[in-house]
């Protein structure tokens, strides 16, 4: 695949998922400058919704491998779910706080479905720019247990 | 593995960008200003290592929606 002129908001990519073949738009990508922690490959990924899923959305790599999250609006979760930006996760997120979409990663096994609100990925929509955020001293556990998601 | 002295305020730069100052000391702690680029991961290595593997339990290269849907939605999970 040839290299997406980082102006070109028109071209799509086709993305094969777990749901089925999506085309994004490159407008729709979000960059991870730093990656994910463990997939520091996949520095691009889109944020797939589906009526089927909600309130879950999927974040998607569309670089490297493969990878795909379950994520969810840690409010959904704890409704007074807060977390403080460290200088350097300003640095890196400008937009204001109203851009700035929060997610947890959903972890799914058979036992149970746990929430990771320890590190979530804030998304600043307006430069569609991630980072997954390891914030310094955070008492929201890493895999915090849901019942049920619905 | 390169050793350096450094006091206090004084920094190691490691390639373009990255600086890595000492702030304090104090008995058993030393507290660290690093300066990087936004495509330069920087973590406390431990919080890095738990995320990591979190990361890796969570993400779901191909997922079972049907069954995940169920199992989500459905009643009485343990927990």
């Amino acid at each position: 695949m040839s290299m997406t002129e980082p102006h070109d908001r028109t071209s799509i990519t086709r993305v094969d998922t777990a749901f089925g073949t999506f085309d994004v738009a490159a407008s729709d990508i979000v960059s991870f400058p730093a990656g994910v922690p463990g997939f520091e490959e996949c520095r691009r990924f889109v944020l797939l919704s589906s009526a089927a899923l909600a309130p879950l959305q999927c974040l998607q790599s569309v670089e490297g491998p493969s990878v795909s999250f379950l994520v969810i609006d840690p409010r959904r979760v704890q409704a007074d779910y807060r977390c403080v930006l460290s200088d350097m996760d300003r640095r890196r997120l400008t937009a204001t706080d109203d851009a700035l979409l929060w997610l947890a990663v959903v972890t799914v096994e058979a036992e149970q479905t746990t929430v990771n609100l320890r590190a979530p990925v804030v998304i600043d929509s307006r430069h569609m720019v991630g980072y997954q955020l390891m914030p310094a001293g955070s008492l929201y556990p890493l895999r915090f247990p849901v019942p049920g998601i619905a | 593995v390169l050793v350096f002295t450094r006091r206090r305020n004084e920094s190691i730069v490691v390639a373009d960008g990255i600086e890595i100052r000492v702030l304090r000391v104090t008995k058993d702690a030393v507290r660290l200003g690093v300066t990087a680029p936004a495509d330069i991961p920087v973590h406390r290595q431990e919080v890095y290592e738990q995320i990591r593997d979190e990361n890796r339990r969570a993400a779901q290269p191909r997922l079972p929606i049907a069954a995940l849907l169920s199992h989500m939605k459905g009643p009485g999970s343990p927990g």
